[in-house]
């Protein structure tokens, strides 16, 4: 069995890296006592994974914990466990069980809905319309360096991110917007913002953004939205 | 306080989340049911801050008052400090974001000597006034506690009070001392209050005593400026820790600290009697912990923490009575939830090295010595009673059970140290590769020698001493680099000599130094003991300024008979014995332990009304 959960990580530790996020939820299974499985091994580590790592300062809504169990328990019991051991910050939106086969809840991911709030001096309309109507935006992922080398790649933010929608109140833009995570690869909307003031004139305030993922979602046949733990099973808040 | 600093400013620094908190065990309660708040300050990174074990004791003791919220704020490093400087934000605490200056008590961290800028630095930031005579009534009290506090004379004109020896009682007594005064609508100033508390056991105020020196420089006199003050203030002791309540919930912070585990403190106190160790002298005596105790302890921090490891801590773990036993029980007790055992100090034997062996199911480092001296003549002097058979027995086990790395520590600069007994550091580290290629058969064992430069501190039979020159440091450390450098495997590493050196000035310093911080806090001193920041001619020019020389406090021997800044804050061991162990070091003779043997003289037992309490040969 595995305990999936939808987790939060609010704006009060949204600048916790990606692995103290992971040694935090460690640590709040072991609080929990919920009964989890362990690698075999000499040095025997907690079997458990997040689904797609979040960029530091950017809060979230969906999380998504897989928690391999050694024995099986009511999902009731186990949540409520989890929720007291907790931290602020950190709060259980949904949660089910599932066989320990069903694939990884990352392997389903298509993609993830972003809010950002960010100051913006210029109305954004043409600039957002001219996003929208190009054929390709090419945006350059900055790797670091590799043997003395810059390890850059062009990729097209279109194929990632098609539309945007926005409000802008004079002052503050506010922005919506999907990206799809594909096998080879993703974009991040901290990169996406780079690109509309870089490439498309938008005089963003980058460093005031602040950026929320509101949804990891997954995809049916037909292409439409799926969430990744189903509503019907699922423990709600 | 995190409320107040923006998502660019969090952005643009290094480890953010050092600034914002919300851990879990952390404490907030409604603001209306505050009577007191108590902002428990540490003069470093918050990495350091929250691996020292008193602060989680403060934390734990204070908020479980009903109307006492102790909060938290740690030093802001340089990057944060420009951000916060240039917009005007003020240093606020972690748990509410409370600058501050609106706290009523702050209470500093004195862990060591080259964070005192930094305590000036967070004054200024959190809008309290630097100098003590300069606060109002409505300004926090800034106190002090920890190991520096016995010579708590550099900082004399910036802290209201000091607070000596163990903590968990006295500041409980000083807080509900602070409600009483606060309700009665704070009668008779800042003074009264101070006047309260100065009946506590413990407790120090500066501004109630008059320093008088001599033409020399030396002091002449140190006087109360009233009657019912005490002539000498004795440090807090509690007499069995096995009754004091311990921080079983702990704040478990996001990040990694420098100690991120459970720490389990077996017991206070140690009296080896190593004649350059402050700790050793001002922790006296010895008091352990019951076994079961400890046990009942890991028993609830486990499941409180989440940790999967536990820390055995004190100053010299391996002395621990029942440790043995106590780590086998652990291990079983905990073995379900994979919690390991680690044992921070090792001693020098083969006793420590196989305990080591026991708990660390990998190799995942190497293990670490300390003899403190490279010949037997001078670890005598320093009564440190270890011999280089018991350093060779010690890595013959560590390397028959498989490690290959060891690190070995040694200072230079100890009293009576001739070159010869400097390079007999190189010796020794051969002989411990040597003993690799004895025992394995082959060479490749990995020797770390790590070299810092004495600094005498107070409280200790080498008060009396004068610290090396800068020019003799810096030829010591070339004496050792020409040795070693004709050794192969061997990493050899030493401390900045500039650093010890003005730990010196502090260290043994007079209140006439709280000028020269003041001025190299406003020349830019900050983070002095991390190196990257640490400027000495900033200290230079500040000493200087303050009409003061550096060698008068660190390079200086000083006379049988002078009198010390810091002999009216006492930790209880005699100035005789100390005197005594002065003379036979310079004799190299040694003094045994009298944790389980008799009574070496000290004079704190007897003084403080204390006994030692250790359980060899009493389990159960
Ligand atoms: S007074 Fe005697 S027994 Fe007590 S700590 Fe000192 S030397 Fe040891």
């Amino acid at each position: 069995m595995k305990l999936r959960l939808q987790i939060t990580k609010e704006s009060g530790i949204r600048f916790i890296s990606h692995l103290e996020y992971l040694k935090t939820l460690e640590k709040a299974i072991r609080r929990a006592r919920i009964p989890v499985a362990y690698s075999q091994g000499f040095n025997p580590h907690m079997k458990f994974s997040l689904a797609s790592a979040l960029s530091v300062g950017v809060t979230s809504r969906c999380e998504f914990l897989e928690i391999y169990l050694r024995e099986k328990r009511p999902l009731a019991g186990l949540v409520e466990d989890l929720r007291h051991n907790l931290p602020m910050g950190i709060h259980i939106i949904r949660a089910d069980l599932a066989d320990d086969k069903a694939p990884k809840l990352m392997a389903a991911a298509a993609g993830a809905s972003y809010h950002v709030i960010i100051p913006c001096g210029a109305d954004p309309a043409s600039a957002i319309a001219a996003y929208e109507a190009a054929e390709s935006a090419p945006y350059t992922k900055h790797h670091g360096k590799a043997k003395g080398k810059e390890k850059n790649k062009v990729i097209d933010a279109k194929a990632y991110i098609p539309a945007v929608s926005y409000t802008w109140n004079g002052e503050t833009l506010e922005l919506d917007f999907d990206i799809r995570i594909t096998p080879t690869g993703s974009m991040k909307a901290s990169e996406f913002l780079e690109l509309l003031s870089g490439s498309f004139g938008l005089p963003l305030a980058l460093t005031r953004a602040d950026i929320a993922r509101t949804d990891l979602y997954g995809e049916d046949a037909n292409g439409h939205k799926r969430p990744l733990i189903s509503e019907e099973e699922a423990i709600k808040d | 306080m995190h409320k107040d600093l923006p998502i660019d400013i969090l952005s643009a620094v290094e480890k953010p989340a050092r600034y914002t908190g919300m851990e879990f065990g952390s404490i907030v309660k409604p603001e209306e049911e505050t009577d007191v708040s108590f902002c428990l300050a540490f003069p470093d990174t918050y990495e350091i801050g929250m691996s020292y074990l008193g602060f989680k004791i403060l934390y734990a003791a204070l908020n479980g008052v009903r109307g006492v919220q102790a909060e938290r704020v740690f030093a802001p490093w340089v990057d944060m400090e420009s951000q916060m400087r240039e917009r005007g934000i003020p240093l606020s605490s972690l748990e509410t974001s409370r600058v501050l200056g609106d706290f009523d008590l702050i209470g500093f961290t004195l862990l060591y000597e080259m964070s005192y800028s930094n305590i000036l630095n967070m004054l200024d930031m959190g809008k309290v006034p630097l100098w003590a005579r300069d606060r109002q009534i409505d300004d926090a009290f800034v106190c002090a506690g920890g190991p520096c506090v016995f010579n708590s004379e550099p900082l004399a004109d910036f802290l209201d009070f000091c607070m000596l020896g163990d903590g968990e009682h006295i500041i409980l007594e000083v807080t509900e001392a602070y409600r009483a005064w606060k309700k009665e609508g704070k009668p008779g100033g800042r003074e009264e209050f101070l006047h309260r508390i100065a009946r506590i056991q413990g407790v120090y105020v500066p501004s109630f005593y008059m320093v008088r020196y001599h033409e020399n420089g030396t002091v002449a006199e140190v006087r109360p400026r009233y009657e019912e003050v005490p002539p000498v203030v004795y440090k807090r002791v509690e007499k069995d820790i096995n009754d004091l309540d311990y921080p079983t919930h702990p704040i478990v912070p996001y990040g990694d600290t420098v100690h991120d585990r459970i720490m389990l403190e077996l017991f206070r106190g140690c009296s080896r009697g190593c004649r350059f160790c402050n700790a050793g002298m001002i922790y006296r005596p010895v008091r352990e912990r019951r076994p079961e105790v400890a046990m009942q302890l890991a028993r609830e921090l486990v499941p409180a923490t989440g940790y999967n490891e536990i820390s055995m801590f004190s100053l010299s773990t391996a002395d621990y009575s029942c440790l043995e036993p106590l780590v086998r029980d652990l291990l079983q007790e905990f073995r379900e939830d994979k919690v390991s055992v680690s044992l921070p100090s090792l001693r020098i034997d083969s006793f420590s090295v196989k305990l080591a062996q026991e708990v660390q199911a990998v190799r995942k480092s190497g293990l670490t010595f300390a003899p403190e001296a490279g010949s037997q003549r001078m670890r005598d002097v320093i009564n440190k009673g270890v011999t280089e058979q018991n350093l060779l027995d010690a890595v013959s086990a560590a390397f028959e059970s498989g490690w290959s790395q060891v690190k070995l520590y040694f200072m230079i600069g100890l009293p009576t140290e001739t070159d010869e007994d400097v390079l007999a550091i190189a010796h020794l580290a051969q002989a411990v590769q040597w003993q690799y290629k004895k025992i394995t058969g082959h060479y490749g064992a990995r020797v770390t020698v790590s070299v810092s430069n004495f600094v005498p501190k107070p409280y200790t039979p080498f008060q009396w001493v004068g610290q090396n020159t800068k020019e003799e440091f810096d030829r010591k450390h070339m004496l050792l680099k020409n040795a070693f450098a004709s050794m192969k495997n061997i990493h050899f590493q030493y401390h900045d000599s500039r650093t010890s050196l003005m730990e010196g000035v502090l260290a043994r310093g007079d209140r006439r130094l709280s000028k020269a911080i003041y001025r190299a806090w406003e020349k830019g001193a900050r983070f002095d003991g991390w190196t990257e920041y640490f400027s000495f001619d900033t200290w230079k020019e500040a000493i200087q300024e303050a009409g003061l020389t550096m060698d008068f406090y660190n390079s200086r021997a000083r006379d049988e008979n002078e009198r010390f800044p810091w002999e009216h804050t006492s930790c209880g061991v005699s100035r005789a014995f100390l005197y005594r162990e002065y003379e036979k070091a310079r004799e190299a003779i040694l003094t045994h332990d009298c944790r389980r043997s008799t009574c070496t003289g000290c004079g704190v037992c007897q003084k403080l009304g204390v006994r030692i309490i250790d359980w060899k040969g009493k389990e159960k």
